[in-house]
């Protein structure tokens, strides 16, 4: 059923948001609140693409967006990471806002009304099960890349670079390149995932990436267990499945969305206070 | 009725997927199999205050239909699905009509919903309807999306050739909220005033979270116009109008259906002279079935109903579906998106009993406006283009 | 445009329309220094004063005084629970500061659905008209509103400092906003003075949001949007430096006002994120980002 699989594809994108932001956050130490701005950063840039350069095939917009996402970073970061590792949390989230209000003014980018008429890519009854399997394939990929990431020699610089900076940069490693290579690699991917949801949902409304889209995946990455691998899946599968099934509760419109909302934060309040490493445990 | 109506559901169903057909709807046996409509709206959020009063016009309509009949002795099951006007919602919304309630058709409202959901129509070929949403851009959304509500286009062109050609404003100042609602309907009343021969001295748009208006004010104040014609929600309205009057800024103020509002009258009182509104429904005075749903929500939930033109629509949708749906069956259709689509348009001119006659032209329709303005205190008719 | 009575008229509404803004701000600014949290359960407590207060003067039939007293109660109480049985419980387990984020916004998102569930979602003001009377004074439009508003947030400001300079409580938060091990070594208790600056935050809070709802209209979900405000003001003024974070929201609303004279307003916004995101990079000031205490 369409709907299934459109909530599937979901949680798809959200896994490879998740994680990547997972890496960023969780692996890299970096705080920052602007993943949802990078997720619209390859959005908009392969609708844009999509929708005025016709010629481009959709991998290439995708891989475009991905690009843009990963220029993006690597500028904010630069600048920020400059002053200071905490810096960057406060600059990501001026330029999440600013972005975002850039994205709302522009009239190319459709205003506040949103990117509309994204070209179709596939068409007839498979559409649905092929995009599944293409996001699936790219949430496992993330995934796995992030894992390989972590658990090889990268890994244990990146860790050493986290828990001791300053020891780290004594011993003559550059922190803050890898820092900025790990924000790009995040970033990029998020981007990645952008290109993807405007392929499948072929609207984009600028209120979808907004701040508090930062605190969902962020839940979700607490919930799985930061630090785990895998983690951000099973955050990604609870957050999106969750609300869902709710509304099959048939309960009374005018207070289906509040008790949606009140046993979904419940849930997240309880596994803070009891489970705080997620359910997958991790680092504490 | 052909033999082909008294096949057993599964056995259509399995035909109908052989032969490839989109949703089918399961035409049934003689009985009172329902006949399942579905209208997404706003339940909860911020746009829930119209968006429950439109589901309890559904409500009323498909009593009524129902007591009435129904669709050929089959009744209507009223379906409405939460949106809260967000896009993303709006788009669960839809492939839960299309993928797990299977229907042919489906109604929806507020622009970005509307547009978020056209792909999926479009793909599925399930007919759209836009009952309330009044972007100009719905009419070029697709082959599936229609709309029985008139768009931008209709109301602000009248209401701007109105202001300069019989109120004889000849300078205006147009203060929009900057969302979807307000930036194509303010082009238009700029566009139309100033093809009329008047001019726009200011031209302001406004951050949907604004809550501090004075600066633009102050800008359209020394602009020195004649008229003031504020587009924005039900939200942030009155709060423009009372900090232009706190700013003492005396021009009438003419605005569109999102101020037709009691409460707005309530939460400006004085300051709400003069105030001129546009209606897409008949009012009382026009149309009698219009006094009798009043009396009906004051009996049935104690109050006027917030937006009471759009719930007006709401209701007549249902009667709409009903003639939709005689004239598939008539002809010997099952109901699918195409087949409903072709009635709509073969039938072209519908007569509702809230909101009178309504003529679908392509993908637009065309109806009167009707002017109201506030004198002491209360609306009252002005005007019907 | 560029008179002086329009300057001025500006200028006004811009400090007056500024003023709920500065008191959230303060609130939330006076947490971070002390507690050196990022307190966004305060987008909760600020949900809890509106409701609290409306339902006093429409559920109740109160009169303002008994629903400001009711709004105070109110939040101030939870404000007092969120401290000690969800932020002291995570600070006693060590946990990050991604975990204090993460709770304190669920835990807002939490309260908000609650509201959402009892009152709906129809904006509401807490007065039926949202007009003030107005008098004319050179020109300039002051009304009762702006009065109270300036009124409000200049003494809160004022009682504030001599709380903080010159009572032994407020010698006490600055001396745990310093250094809270060093302070728990001459005896003063870092949990009281978390406390205190939770009741102190939930009155700032409580007036804030009156002026707020008495100007326009309030639903569930604004106090995600207000808490915003607070952070940037504060983060503009200067982690733990307070009246530098009031001095910094009065400047941005004023940037915001005087902007229109140049700019369409529909820019205001992105100018203020602009020149955020400007200064932080350009101008460090030495913002010390000093995370959770023990």
């Amino acid at each position: 059923m369409d709907y299934l699989v459109t909530i599937a594809v979901l949680i798809a994108i959200y896994t490879i948001l998740a994680s990547s932001y997972n890496l960023v956050i969780g692996y890299g130490g970096l705080s920052t609140v602007a993943h949802p701005i990078f997720f619209a950063i390859g959005a908009y840039t392969t609708g844009l693409l999509a929708v005025h350069v016709p010629f481009i095939p959709p991998v290439g917009n995708v891989v475009l967006g991905m690009a843009a996402a990963v220029v993006a970073s690597v500028l904010l970061a630069g600048s920020a990471l400059r002053v200071s590792g905490d810096y960057l949390l406060i600059a990501s989230l001026g330029f999440q806002l600013g972005l975002l209000q850039l994205l709302k003014n522009l009239e190319f980018t459709g205003g506040p009304g949103g990117l509309s008429a994204i070209p179709s890519t596939i068409v007839g009854p498979m559409r649905g099960p092929l995009f599944l399997a293409i996001c699936g394939a790219a949430a496992l990929a993330c995934v796995f890349a992030v894992r390989t990431i972590v658990n090889g020699p990268y890994g244990r610089a990146i860790s050493a670079m986290r828990d001791e900076e300053l020891a780290f940069t004594a011993l003559g490693r550059n922190a803050m390149s890898m820092k900025i290579a790990i924000f790009a690699i995040g970033c990029g991917m998020a981007g990645g995932a952008g290109g993807l949801y405007a392929y499948y949902f072929q609207y984009l409304s600028p209120d979808q990436f907004d701040v508090l889209a930062s605190a969902a995946i962020l839940t979700m990455v607490v919930l799985g267990g930061m630090g785990t691998a895998f983690g951000p899946v099973v955050g990604a599968i609870l957050l999106l499945a969750i609300p869902q099934a709710i509304t099959f509760l048939q309960l009374p419109p005018a207070i289906m969305a509040p008790t949606q909302g009140i046993i979904f934060t419940v849930l997240v309040l309880l596994f803070l206070y009891l489970r705080p490493s997620g359910i997958l445990g991790g680092k504490a | 009725m052909t033999a082909r109506l008294i096949l057993p559901r599964r056995k259509l169903l399995a035909t109908a997927a052989a032969t490839g057909l989109a949703a089918p709807f399961v035409a049934r046996a003689q009985g009172k199999e329902p006949i399942k409509l579905g209208s997404a709206l706003p339940l909860t959020g911020s746009q829930a205050g119209y968006g429950n009063d439109f589901a309890a016009s559904w409500r009323m309509g498909v009593k009524d239909v129902n007591d009435a009949g129904g669709v050929n002795g089959r009744p209507f099951e009223l379906i409405t699905l939460d949106t809260q006007a967000d896009p993303q919602l709006g788009i669960n919304a839809a492939n839960r009509y299309i993928q797990v309630e299977k229907l042919p058709m489906f109604f929806t409202a507020w622009s970005a919903v509307v547009k978020a959901q056209a792909p999926i129509a479009n793909r599925e070929k399930v007919l759209e309807i836009n009952a309330g949403a009044n972007s100009p851009e719905i009419a070029t959304l697709g082959d599936f999306v229609y709309t029985t509500f008139p768009l931008a286009d209709v109301d602000i062109t009248k209401l701007a050739k109105y202001v300069f050609t019989t109120l004889g404003k000849k300078t205006a100042a147009v203060l929009y909220i900057n969302n979807d609602t307000g930036i194509d309907a303010a082009k238009i009343y700029r566009d139309t005033f100033t093809e009329a021969g008047g001019k726009v001295v200011a031209f302001e748009a406004y951050d949907p979270k604004a809550t501090e208006f004075t600066g633009m004010l102050l800008k359209a104040r020394a602009a020195n116009p004649e008229i003031v014609h504020i587009h924005g929600l039900t939200a942030d309205t009155p709060q423009v109008i009372a900090q232009m009057r706190q700013l003492g800024m005396t021009q009438r103020v003419t605005s569109y259906s999102a101020a037709y509002n009691p409460k707005l009258l309530q939460q400006l009182g004085a300051a709400a002279e003069g105030l001129i509104v546009t209606s897409l429904a008949p009012g009382v005075n026009d149309n009698p079935n219009v006094g009798k749903f009043l009396e009906r929500w004051k009996t049935e939930q104690n109050r006027v109903p917030n937006g009471l033109p759009y719930c007006q629509y709401q209701y007549d949708m249902v009667v709409f579906t009903k003639m939709l749906y005689e004239y598939v069956e008539k002809k010997g259709q099952p109901a699918t998106g195409e087949t409903l689509r072709d009635a709509l348009l073969a039938i072209k001119e519908f007569e509702l009993p809230m909101t009178g006659k309504m003529i679908i032209d392509g993908h637009r329709v065309n109806k009167p406006v009707y002017l109201l303005t506030v004198e002491k205190g209360a609306f009252v008719p002005l005007a019907t283009l | 445009m560029f008179e002086p009575v329009i300057l001025l008229q500006i200028l006004w509404t811009g400090i007056a329309t500024s003023a709920p803004f500065v008191l959230l701000t303060v609130g939330f600014s006076l947490t971070l220094k002390v507690t050196g949290l990022w307190n966004f359960a305060q987008s909760g407590q600020m949900a809890i004063a509106f409701y609290a207060m409306f339902f006093a003067l429409h559920g109740l039939g109160l009169p303002l005084v008994a629903a400001l007293a009711l709004g105070g109660v109110l939040t101030c109480g939870a404000a007092w629970l969120i401290e000690v049985y969800g932020l002291q419980v995570f600070r006693d387990r060590g946990s990050d500061n991604l975990m204090f984020f993460i709770f304190t916004l669920i835990l807002s998102e939490f309260i908000i659905y609650v509201i959402t569930l009892i009152f709906g979602t129809e904006p509401e003001t807490l007065y039926e008209s949202i007009l003030s009377p107005v008098d004319i004074v050179g020109g300039i439009a002051i009304s009762d509103w702006d009065k109270t508003g300036v009124a409000l947030a200049a003494f809160a400001l004022a009682a504030l400092y001599g709380f903080m300079r010159y009572t032994k409580e407020g010698q006490f938060l600055a001396a745990v906003s310093d250094n809270a091990k060093l302070a728990e070594l001459y005896g003063i208790s870092a949990q009281r003075a978390y406390r205190v600056t939770a009741v102190i935050s939930g009155l700032f809070i409580v007036a804030a949001m009156y002026l707020i709802g008495s100007h326009g209209g309030v639903v569930p979900n604004s106090p995600l949007e207000l808490v915003l405000s607070a952070v940037i003001g504060t983060l503009l003024g200067g982690i733990g430096r307070v009246f530098a974070a009031a001095w910094a929201s009065i400047f941005l609303a004023l940037i915001q006002s005087f902007s229109i004279l140049f700019i369409g307003s529909r820019w205001q916004n992105l100018l203020l994120y602009g020149f955020l995101f400007a200064t932080i990079l350009l101008f460090p000031r030495g913002v010390r980002l000093s995370w959770g205490r023990r």
